[in-house]
């Protein structure tokens, strides 16, 4: 078998194990997200964001950037439904545990606290690795913290705060140089 | 009042440049655009905007995608003002083709690529060298003084390498390469005596010119460019030919059929269709250039049927709307590299580097299983916030994660083949006898399929892609190869081929309809092969050679 037809091989089995697997949440993760609930936890998406990206001495964090606001919006009008579907699921799923356990919304909750949600979280969106883990993106959707990390990473870095105060933004650079010397804490450029 | 010295259907790259040559030479010329009025600068609504100004940050609304799958791969949502929709311009696959369009003032040239580069002799001998298609019916000494004419008016940066088969031509000074791109050319020079690795020739203006630019090295050219920093035909040549006083522009006219009057066997004009009125005008003039693009050029002359045509105007030869051609991209291979770590780049290059052909030169050492080549565009940079995605750094989150996500990552370098694709006879453009768009007109219909010769040269770019890289010290050489629809370069061309027999192709050697002699087209669909080279620069040259040659020919009162 080349090699070609073994990846191939490898995706088939993959899909097919994780699909008979899950099969009967098939409905559920092609279910109208509900936007309507995703957008009165406005504060809760801020929150997250505000965990994943914090504010720090040097620059503001994804809060002050607006990155609920953004989340929000690309759920409901940029993200294909299975992601979108997981990704609301995760969100309710998340603030249960967070209500039973600590007896108090996500944002309310210490830095110690959210971080260890949110860590629980991660460990359960990981993907597989490699090859199937694309795979399974692609065809079953995103999880829960993945969607979470890349549009809070997206959000920020494309807000106004995010790209000229987290990053260097050269709105009009009128040069190009090739090669220069780094200085210290040279910060990456927030538009290619 | 409707009767002109000539008229060109289409502003785009070739159209502007027809219009500019014959206004310039004192021609009442009208230039007939299907789409909207695209005025310079002033309708570049999006040029100025932030990031944060989108509200989905570039990003497209699925539902939007769901309605435009082919039109969407090309646009974000800083430019979708100049593509067309897929819902509201259907046409017809037959197999996976992307129709990439932009009906407005000035076309593809607000959106295109922008690198120029010059074909020679090894391409337009290839047909005859190898039995496939037919012969060009011009070589390259007939072209070099356009070449130079044209680029002596646009402005193109580049490098003077000094190789035959990628002949130098007039450029303003080169943009820099940077650190890892440096590193990469001289590391192929070390270990390939084939090929050299040089900045891309890119129509971007490094210094003023003609009044224009200079660039301001922003990279948000498909937006329009209020510094007139590239070249479009809104901001160079439609400008030029407007100051003649000889230009009547129409926009919202959809030319329908070109007429023809069997008596003096010459075209006499065009019936023209308004888009928003649907009332239909004709309109007369002694010449007509067809610049309407490869496919809505084929598409017209397929309509305007006759009794002496009608199989569809100047097509004796049964060529009109075959031979379609584009680019095939999608195989190529990128890396990571470790060191230069404290260099970073100031500025957004709008352009990469470029390795010109170095496959089938005519010696034993470049002879392939297949015919033809490549040319590989890449670029490096360092892995910024928007190659990370869900990868971001090492994983986790908080304020170490933000550490690695704000500062420059590791240099990494990609590079990707636009490869020839032969001229079939059955890649093809035809009228679909039953389907009507919203303006009454028949569907167009798109037939195209690669072959052998395609599949056997992907594998070979495939392979010399991860190679180079590999010789230049990069680690984490990930190369590919997906057959992505064609289209996808943006490059289709040869639906009206030249040749030297009318018996088997469309137009002379002067675009000059072989059947129809006041009716010359001189934009993508005259080309007898496609070449390896990004073709705008060609049609720039070929349109402002037609356009001497039928001013010539008008005086002699041969037209």
């Amino acid at each position: 078998m080349n090699r070609r037809k073994a990846i191939g091989g490898i995706i088939l089995t993959g899909i097919g194990s994780a699909l008979a697997f899950s099969g009967y949440k098939w409905h559920d993760w092609h279910k109208q997200p509900d936007i309507h609930w995703l957008e009165q936890h406005k504060d809760l998406v801020s929150a997250l964001a505000e965990t994943v990206i914090p504010e720090t001495p040097d620059s503001p964090g994804a809060k002050t950037a607006g990155v609920g606001e953004y989340i929000v919006l690309m759920i409901r009008d940029c993200t294909e439904r299975m992601s979108a579907n997981k990704f609301i699921d995760g969100l309710k799923e998340l603030d249960d545990y967070t209500r039973s356990k600590y007896k108090q919304a996500y944002p309310a909750c210490t830095a110690a606290q959210q971080k260890e949600i949110l860590s629980r979280f991660e460990e359960q969106g990981k993907p597989f690795k490699g090859i199937i883990g694309k795979a399974q993106n692609r065809y079953l959707g995103k999880s829960f913290f993945t969607t979470l990390r890349e549009l809070t990473v997206s959000g920020y870095c494309s807000s106004e705060a995010g790209a000229t105060k987290g990053l260097a933004y050269l709105y009009i650079p009128g040069a190009y140089h090739g090669c220069m010397t780094m200085t210290p804490g040279q910060k990456g450029w927030a538009t290619k | 009042m409707n009767t002109f010295d000539a008229i060109v259907v289409g502003s785009g790259i070739s159209g502007g440049w027809a219009a500019k040559e014959l206004c310039e030479k004192g021609l009442k010329t009208l230039v007939l655009e299907r789409g909207r009025n695209v005025e310079h600068i002033k309708d570049y609504t999006t040029a100025f905007l932030h990031p944060w100004q989108f509200p989905h940050r570039g990003n497209l609304p699925i539902q939007e995608i769901a309605e435009n799958p082919v039109a969407s791969n090309a646009y974000t949502e800083a430019t979708r003002q100049f593509f067309v929709s897929d819902k509201e311009h259907p046409y017809i696959q037959a197999n996976p083709f992307h129709w990439i369009r932009g009906y407005q003032v000035g076309g593809r040239s607000l959106t295109w690529g922008r690198q120029c580069y010059r074909l020679s002799d090894l391409d337009f001998e290839a047909n005859a060298k190898e039995g496939i298609a037919v012969d060009w019916p011009i070589r390259y000494k007939d072209l070099e003084a356009w070449y130079d004419y044209v680029e002596d008016f646009v402005g193109i940066s580049g490098q003077p390498e000094g190789l035959p088969h990628l002949p130098d031509g007039h450029y303003l000074p080169p943009l820099e390469m940077n650190c890892i791109e440096d590193h990469f050319k001289k590391k192929v020079k070390e270990n390939y005596t084939d090929r050299l690795v040089t900045i891309g020739r890119v129509a971007n203006l490094s210094k003023g010119w003609k009044g224009r630019g200079p660039c301001q090295l922003r990279n948000l050219c498909d937006r329009g460019c209020p510094f007139s920093g590239y070249f479009s035909s809104n901001a160079a040549t439609l400008p030029a030919a407007a100051a003649t006083g000889n230009l009547t522009l129409q926009p919202d006219a959809i030319v329908l059929e070109v007429i023809y009057d069997e008596k003096s066997r010459k075209a006499t004009g065009v019936r023209v269709m308004d888009a928003h009125t649907k009332k239909i005008t004709e309109y007369y003039a002694r010449i007509i250039f067809l610049n309407a693009s490869t496919i809505a050029t084929a598409a017209i002359l397929l309509n305007s049927t006759s009794k002496a045509f009608p199989q569809g105007l100047g097509n004796t030869s049964g060529q009109v709307g075959h031979n379609l051609m584009d680019h095939f991209v999608g195989t190529g291979a990128q890396a990571e590299f470790d060191g230069f770590s404290d260099q970073y780049y100031s500025g957004r290059r709008p352009v990469g580097v470029y390795i010109p052909r170095f496959r089938n030169l005519g010696t034993p050492a470049t002879q392939k299983d297949y015919l033809r080549g490549f040319g590989f565009q890449g670029a490096g940079s360092r892995i910024e916030w928007q190659d990370m995605g869900a990868a971001a750094g090492k994983g986790g989150f908080g304020e170490d994660f933000k550490k690695q996500l704000l500062k420059p990552g590791p240099w990494m370098m990609w590079m990707g083949a636009w490869g020839e694709t032969l001229p079939y006879f059955d890649n093809k453009v035809e009228l679909d006898p039953t389907q009507k768009d919203s303006w009454g007109q028949s569907l167009i219909k798109i037939s195209f399929q690669y072959q052998e010769n395609e599949r056997k040269m992907r594998k070979d770019i495939q392979a010399s892609a991860e190679e180079m890289l590999h010789k230049a010290g990069f680690r984490n050489v990930h190369s590919y190869s997906h057959e992505s629809p064609a289209g996808t370069a943006v490059h289709e061309c040869g639906t009206a081929r030249m040749g030297r027999d009318p018996k088997t192709s469309v137009l002379n050697a002067w675009n000059q309809m072989h059947d129809v002699p006041n009716v010359f087209i001189t934009d993508g669909s005259c080309m007898t092969s496609a070449a390896w080279q990004n073709p705008s620069l060609t049609y720039m040259a070929l349109t402002a050679r037609a356009c001497d040659y039928a001013v010539q020919e008008l005086k002699k009162g041969n037209l």
